[in-house]
C-alpha cells in the first residue's frame, strides 16, 4: 500500500512539464477550431448584435472558463479559478442576451425545439454552476459543468436556428411549465453529478479507478456509435435535405440514411485506443505492475490526439459533403444537425479524457480547492433534494398538458416512459440514504447513474427511441 | 394440534406480510419496473407501431415470442399490470408496518429528556447558571424570538423546557406515499372502466356512435354535432390553429355548444372531445357557378349541393347529380380514379317542367357523355367547396380526479419532506458533576443538520450573552430593578 501510493507520488513528480504546454497547445487548437465554425455564422448573418453572434461570445467565454479551469490543472495556479468564474459570468450574460433575442423573435419562451431547450438548458447549468460556487463554496464545479456547457453551446451551432412557429399541440401555457421545470430539474442533476464526482476525488477514490471509468465512458461512447450508425467499414448518417433544413424521409418516420465511407475503419481504430487503458487497467488489477498504469495513462493521452482525430474527421466528412445511399439512389448531402447523437459523444469523449487528465496531473491542488467530502455528499443530496420534486411537478405538468392535447394523461411514450424511470431512480436513491443512511460513495454512485438515465431521457430518448415527443 | 397449525399458518402471513413491506423488496420490485419499461420503450410497441413494421424489424420466430410473452404490448400485459399492483402492496405494506412507530413518535413528542437522552444528543450546551427561574425565562425568551413557542414541561420538583417546529414533517413521508396510492388509484380505475374511442364528423353531420381502438362502436347517450370546422395557418403554410364548433344535443335539442381548438377539449358528462385531426373528406360541400341564358340574361352566382335542385325560371330547374373529385374517361365511360381532388367533373341535369325533358350538362364538357348544346342555359364552374370532416378523440377517465389528487398531494408531501425541518430544543436545569447548578440545552433536526448545528451553536450564544447581561444587572442593581418594576 505504501509503495503504490510512494510510486504514485513519483509518478507525478515526472510528469514532464513539456506534456502541460501539449495539452495547451491543443486545447487552443480545439478553442480555435469551435470559434472559427462559429466565426462562420457571423459572417453569413452579417449584423453585429443578434442571437448567434450571442452566442458565440457566450461560447467564447464558457470555452474561455473551460480553458482556465483545465489551465489551472495543468499549472494549479489559483488566479486562473477566479478568472473562469469571471469568463462564466460573461459567458452566462451573453447567453441571457441570446435568450431573450430568441423570445423576443419567436414570441414564445424558448422551449419548442430541442435547439431552444439546449439554450435554456445551458443557461440555466451556468446559473446554477455560478450558484454552486458563491454559496456552496464549491469552487471548481465549473471544470465538469463548463464542459457540459461547451458541448451543449457547440451542438447549438449546428443544429437548424430558424424560428418556427409553434405548431397547434404546443400552443399551451403548460407546455412552458412542463419544460422550464424540466430544464431546472436536469439541471439540478447535472450540478449533482458534477457534485458526485467531486465527492469521489475527496473520498479519496483511486486514480486508476478515474482512468477506467473514463475508459469505459469512452468504450460505451464508440461502442454506442459504431453498433448504431456502423455500414461496411463506413458510418452510417442520416440525410439531410438543406433547402428544407430537415432531415430525408423515405416515408413518414422512415429517415434516409447515407453512408460516409471510411469513418467506420476510423472509429474502430479509436474505439481499440480508448479500450487500451482499459485492458492494461485490468492488467495491473492482476500483476500490480505499476509500469502498467504508467503506460495506461500515456494510452489515454494517445487516444485524445486520436479522438480530436477522429472528431475533425467526422466535422470535416459530416459537415457539407455528397454520399450515396444503399436504400436510395443518388447522391444525398449530410450536415452535422442531422448528427447530433454522434457529434455530442464524440466532443462528450475528448471532455471526459481531458478531465482524466486534469485529475491525474492535478488531483493534490484539487483536493486542496474542493470542500470536504462530507460537506459535498451532503450539497449533492440537497441538489438531488431540489430537483426531485421539480422532477415530480415536471412529469405532472406534461401529463396534465398531454391530457388536454390528446385526452390521456399516461400514454407509455418513451419519453414518458424514461422520465419515470429517472423519476424511480432519485426515488431510490432518496430511500437508500433515508432509510438505510446511504452516505459517500454508494450515494454518489447512484447520483451519477441518475444523471445518466438523465442524458438518456434528454438525448437519447429523442435520437435513438420513436415516439410523441418528436419535436424535443 | 389444530391451535398449532393455525399459529404456523399466522407466522407464515406474518412472514409474508413482513416480507412484502421490507424495503429489499421494495427496490427488487422497482428495479424489475425500471427494467421492463426501459424494455418497453426499445421493442417496438403494439397497438402503436403497425403490423408491417413489426414484420419488418422482427424475424417471424422472434415476433411469435415477443408476442406470446407480451414484449411487444408491455404496458398493457397482465404480468405487468401486476407487478404494478405488488409495487403498490408493498407500499401499503411498509407504511403500514413504520406507521405506528412513527406516530408515537408524532403523538407523543418526547418533551423532558431524561439523563442519557442529555448526554447522548450531539447538539447540547451546559450553561452555568445561578437562578433557574431567572434562566428559564431568558431561554424562554430566547427560544420564543427564534419561533419555537416553547412550553413549560413540571419536572419533579422544577420546570424546563420544551419547544419545537413543524412537527407534521415526520408524517410527510406517508402522505407522498398516499399520493402514490391515490395515482396508482386512478390508473387501475381507468384502466377497468376508461375507454377511448374516436368520431369523425363532416358539418352538421351530428353521431352519438364512437368507434374504438379495436374497431367496435361504442354508444352514447347523447349526440355530438358539428357545426363548422377549420383550419389558420402561418403565413409559412405550416398550421397554426385547428378549431371545430361541437353542440351536445340530447333530445333533439342542442345542450352545450363550444368551439373547441387542439389544447382545450369539449367536456360533458365526463367524456372528453378533443380536436384530432383535421381534412379533407374528398366529397364536395357545394359548388359554385353562374348560369347565362342562351340570349345572354345572367342569372349570377349559385351554390347547389350534391343532390341538390335549384330553379332557374319557373319552368326549368338545375340538379348536380354527380361529383367525381378525380374522373377518367374509359370506352365511353366515366370512372373515378381516386378519392383525391385532383381532376374534377361535376354532371348537372336541367329540367323543363312543362315539357319533361332533361338535358345532360357536364362540368367540364366530356364528349360523349354531354348535351352542353341542347341546355337552354350555359353553366360556368366558379369553385368548389369541398367537404372537409374533423376528426375527435373522445376519452372517458373517470380515474384522472384521483391522479390529479395524487399529483397535488404529492408536490404538497414533497414539499414538507424537503424544505420542513422538524426541529426540537430543550433547556432543562441541571447540577453538573461538581453540584454546581447549569442549563442544559439541547437541540435536534432530522434533517439538515449541518444548518441546525450553527443555527443552534447561535441560539446558545444568545442565551449565555442574555445571562450574563441579566447577572451583571442583578448583582450591581438589586434595588433599581425593584424599582424599576
Amino acid at each position: 500500500m505504501e509503495d503504490a501510493s510512494m510510486a504514485r507520488i513519483a509518478r507525478a513528480e515526472q510528469q514532464p512539464v513539456a506534456t502541460g504546454t501539449t495539452l495547451v497547445v491543443m486545447v487552443g487548437l480545439g478553442v480555435a477550431f469551435l470559434l472559427f465554425m462559429a466565426f462562420l455564422n457571423v459572417v453569413k448573418s452579417g449584423n453585429l448584435l443578434n442571437e448567434s453572434n450571442l452566442l458565440y461570445a457566450a461560447l467564447i467565454f464558457y470555452s474561455g472558463a473551460g480553458t482556465l479551469y483545465l489551465g489551472f490543472g495543468i499549472t494549479g495556479t489559483p488566479s486562473y479559478i477566479r478568472f473562469a468564474s469571471l469568463a462564466t459570468w460573461a459567458g452566462l450574460i451573453a447567453n441571457t442576451g441570446a435568450v431573450a433575442h430568441r423570445w423576443y423573435e419567436a414570441g414564445h419562451p424558448p422551449f419548442a425545439s430541442i435547439y431552444e431547450m439546449l439554450l435554456s438548458f445551458v443557461w440555466t447549468l451556468a446559473v446554477l454552476t455560478l450558484i454552486a460556487e458563491k454559496k456552496f463554496k464549491v469552487k471548481v464545479i465549473g471544470t465538469v459543468t463548463m464542459p457540459i456547457a461547451i458541448v451543449g453551446v457547440v451542438l447549438m451551432q449546428l443544429l437548424r436556428t430558424e424560428v418556427h412557429p409553434l405548431v397547434p399541440a404546443l400552443q399551451s401555457t403548460w407546455l412552458h411549465v412542463h419544460v422550464t421545470l424540466a430544464m431546472l430539474a436536469y439541471a439540478a442533476c447535472a450540478l449533482s453529478f458534477a457534485l458526485a464526482m467531486m465527492f469521489l476525488i475527496q473520498d479519496k477514490m483511486k486514480t486508476e479507478t478515474f482512468l477506467a471509468a473514463t475508459s469505459l465512458f469512452s468504450i460505451g461512447t464508440y461502442l454506442g456509435v459504431l453498433t448504431r450508425f456502423e455500414k461496411w467499414g463506413g458510418l452510417s448518417v442520416i440525410a439531410w435535405n438543406p433547402e428544407e433544413k430537415s432531415e430525408v424521409f423515405l416515408a413518414k418516420g422512415v429517415r434516409l440514411f447515407v453512408v460516409i465511407p471510411d469513418l467506420g475503419w476510423l472509429m474502430v481504430m479509436v474505439l481499440a485506443a480508448v479500450a487500451a487503458p482499459l485492458v492494461l487497467y485490468l492488467a495491473w488489477r492482476k500483476t500490480g505492475k505499476e509500469k502498467l498504469i504508467d503506460i495506461a495513462n500515456r494510452a489515454v493521452f494517445v487516444s485524445i490526439l486520436l479522438q480530436v482525430l477522429a472528431l475533425v474527421f467526422f466535422l470535416l466528412r459530416a459537415r457539407d459533403g455528397r454520399y450515396g445511399s444503399l436504400d436510395a439512389d443518388g447522391l444525398f448531402s449530410t450536415s452535422l444537425a442531422a448528427s447530433p447523437f454522434i457529434l455530442s459523444g464524440l466532443v462528450g469523449g475528448v471532455f471526459v479524457s481531458l478531465l482524466y487528465l486534469l485529475l491525474l496531473w492535478r488531483r493534490e491542488d484539487l483536493e486542496r480547492m474542493l470542500p470536504s467530502a462530507e460537506e459535498l455528499d451532503r450539497i449533492t443530496y440537497k441538489t438531488i433534494a431540489i430537483a426531485f420534486p421539480l422532477l415530480t411537478l415536471m412529469i405532472a405538468a406534461g401529463a396534465y398538458w398531454a391530457n388536454r392535447t390528446w385526452g390521456s394523461y399516461w400514454s407509455w411514450d418513451p419519453k414518458e416512459t424514461w422520465a419515470a424511470i429517472t423519476w424511480l431512480v432519485y426515488a431510490g436513491y432518496l430511500h437508500m440514504r433515508v432509510t438505510r443512511g446511504w452516505r459517500g460513495r454508494r450515494a454518489a454512485y447512484f447520483a451519477i447513474l441518475g444523471f445518466a438515465v438523465v442524458m438518456f431521457t434528454f438525448f437519447g430518448v429523442t435520437y435513438l427511441l420513436p415516439g410523441l415527443h418528436a419535436y424535443a | 394440534m389444530t391451535a398449532n397449525s393455525y399459529s404456523a399458518v399466522q407466522k407464515t402471513v406474518r412472514k409474508i406480510w413482513q416480507t412484502i413491506g421490507a424495503i429489499k423488496t421494495g427496490v427488487i420490485l422497482l428495479i424489475l419496473v425500471v427494467v421492463i419499461s426501459a424494455a418497453g420503450t426499445v421493442i417496438l410497441q403494439r397497438p402503436a407501431t403497425d403490423p408491417d413494421e413489426m414484420q419488418r424489424a422482427y424475424s417471424p420466430q422472434l415476433l411469435r415470442l415477443l408476442d406470446g410473452v407480451g414484449l411487444t404490448d408491455v404496458f398493457h400485459a397482465w404480468w405487468f399490470v401486476l407487478l404494478l399492483s405488488l409495487v403498490s402492496l408493498s407500499i401499503i405494506a411498509a407504511s403500514i408496518q413504520r406507521f405506528p412507530n412513527s406516530w408515537r413518535y408524532y403523538a407523543r413528542p418526547y418533551k423532558s429528556p431524561d439523563e442519557s437522552f442529555r448526554n447522548a444528543l450531539p447538539n447540547h450546551a451546559l450553561i452555568p447558571i445561578k437562578d433557574e427561574e431567572a434562566a428559564l425565562s431568558i431561554a424562554e425568551r430566547v427560544f420564543h424570538k427564534a419561533g419555537f413557542r416553547p412550553e413549560r414541561i413540571v419536572r419533579e420538583n422544577n420546570f424546563s423546557l420544551f419547544g419545537e417546529r413543524n412537527r407534521f414533517s415526520e408524517m410527510s413521508v406517508y402522505i407522498v406515499h398516499a399520493s402514490l396510492l391515490l395515482i396508482f388509484l386512478g390508473g387501475i380505475v381507468d384502466a377497468l372502466y376508461g375507454w377511448r374511442g374516436f368520431v369523425t364528423l363532416t358539418r352538421g353531420q351530428q353521431s352519438s356512435q364512437v368507434e374504438n381502438q379495436n374497431g367496435s362502436k361504442r354508444n352514447l347517450p347523447f349526440a355530438v354535432r358539428c357545426d363548422g370546422a377549420g383550419q389558420e395557418n402561418y403565413a409559412d403554410g405550416s398550421p397554426k390553429r385547428w378549431w371545430s364548433d361541437l353542440a351536445i344535443v340530447e333530445n333533439g335539442q342542442a345542450i352545450v355548444r363550444k368551439q373547441i381548438v387542439v389544447n382545450d377539449p369539449l367536456v360533458y358528462q365526463g367524456i372528453r372531445f378533443y380536436q384530432a385531426s383535421y381534412g379533407k373528406t374528398g366529397k364536395l360541400d357545394k359548388l359554385v357557378l353562374t348560369a347565362t341564358r342562351r340570349d345572354g340574361q345572367a342569372l349570377g352566382d349559385m351554390s347547389i349541393g350534391l343532390g341538390e335542385t335549384r330553379p332557374l325560371d319557373p319552368d326549368t330547374t338545375v340538379r348536380l347529380a354527380e361529383f367525381i373529385p378525380d374522373y377518367v374517361v374509359r370506352d365511353g365511360q366515366i370512372y373515378a380514379r381516386s378519392s383525391a381532388l385532383e381532376n374534377p367533373a361535376a354532371h348537372l341535369i336541367v329540367e323543363s317542367t312543362k315539357s319533361g325533358r332533361s338535358v345532360d350538362v357536364w362540368l367540364p364538357p366530356i364528349p360523349g357523355l354531354e348535351q352542353n348544346e341542347s341546355s337552354p342555359y350555359i353553366f360556368e364552374g366558379k369553385d368548389l367547396q369541398m367537404a372537409y370532416f374533423t376528426g375527435l378523440e373522445v376519452s372517458h377517465e373517470p380515474g384522472q380526479w384521483s391522479v390529479w389528487a395524487g399529483v397535488l398531494v404529492m408536490g404538497l408531501g414533497l414539499t414538507a419532506v424537503f424544505y420542513f425541518v422538524h426541529v426540537r430544543v430543550w433547556a432543562v436545569p441541571v447540577r453538573n458533576a461538581a453540584g454546581q447548578l447549569t442549563l442544559w440545552i439541547g437541540g435536534a433536526a432530522n434533517k439538515n443538520k449541518d444548518v441546525f448545528e450553527q443555527r443552534f451553536r447561535k441560539l446558545v450564544e444568545e442565551i449565555e450573552s442574555e445571562l450574563k447581561v441579566s447577572s451583571k444587572a442583578g448583582a450591581q442593581a438589586p434595588v433599581a430593578s425593584l424599582a424599576g418594576k
